[in-house]
């Protein structure tokens, strides 16, 4: 199980909405240069980039959606292990685009891989994963037990 | 934070104090590869979660402009635990230079990826001089 790398600022970004636009640019060319040069190093040379996430808890379930745009949906294995739910995969180059004389890179390639650590409410063997649009979506049911019930308290 | 009044600038320039739209949304410049080969220059955009009519492409002279709207998202209901990609919508603009043949510019979407074929005009394409 390896770990993933935290960005604080990727958190960041998100608030206040909109108000940062001009930084996140920034922020990221910074992220770019620097954090990008960083993990070559660290791994030897293979490219290595954090996809976004977002996780929603609903009444009958968990979604995980993962902005994968441009990868294969053969790419992309998702994994199982002890209550860790683990998505990796890797984004190739196209054949056209390495040939190209380049103007502007900004757009990530290589492995990624993140994980996270499930409740154990989450049925395991109904997982569900669908990949549309440059989005994948994995869709973690909760057992029944989980489930938020109402229970009447009777004052006396 | 007034969200109706406040406008999201997006990349540096004066064309882009543009209105907020309606909704939650933040506008983003999405991550771009632009890349020329000897026939033409291609334009790749970053547009997860963007369906194909959601997409904008506008080319006029001079400029190439790229909208895409994510898909309604229902979530009300959900209490986000993690939320790093969130709502919102993209736009970038980018200057074009001459010798681009506009009538024959064509776009495709594939995977959340939007691929923009810019051919060259005759005149600026490169040749391989053969020297007698």
């Amino acid at each position: 199980m390896s770990i993933i790398r935290w960005t604080p600022t990727r958190e960041l970004m998100n608030w206040p909405q909109g108000l940062f636009g001009m930084q996140r640019e920034i922020n990221r060319l910074f992220e770019d240069v620097f954090q990008g040069g960083m993990q070559a190093e660290e791994n030897a040379g293979v490219n290595f980039w954090t996809p976004a996430v977002d996780i929603a808890e609903q009444e009958n379930e968990y979604t995980v959606k993962m902005d994968l745009p441009g990868v294969k949906k053969e790419d992309v294995k998702i994994t199982l292990e002890s209550n860790i739910l683990t998505i990796r995969g890797e984004k190739k180059q196209e054949k056209e685009s390495r040939e190209g004389n380049y103007h502007r890179a900004e757009r990530s390639y290589g492995c990624f891989q993140r994980s996270f650590t499930l409740p154990t409410t989450v049925k395991s063997d109904r997982i569900d994963a669908l990949y549309k649009d440059g989005i994948l979506t994995v869709t973690l049911p909760k057992d029944e037990e989980a489930k938020p019930r109402q229970i009447d308290v009777k004052v006396k | 934070m007034g969200n109706k009044n406040h406008a999201a600038l997006v990349r540096v320039g004066p064309k882009f104090l543009m209105k907020r739209p309606e909704g939650p949304k933040q506008i983003v410049a999405p991550v771009a590869d632009v890349f020329e080969t000897a026939e033409a220059f291609v334009v790749k955009l970053d547009l997860p979660g963007v369906e194909k009519e959601k997409v904008h492409v506008t080319i006029q002279p001079g400029r190439l402009s790229v909208k895409g709207e994510v898909g309604v998202i229902h979530r009300n209901e959900s209490s986000m635990l993690l939320e790093e990609i969130g709502l919102k919508m993209y736009y970038r603009e980018f200057n074009l230079g001459d010798g681009i043949d506009h009538q024959t510019a064509q776009a495709e979407l594939e995977e959340g990826v939007l691929t923009i074929l810019l051919p060259k005009t005759d005149e600026v394409k490169s040749r391989t001089i053969i020297i007698h």
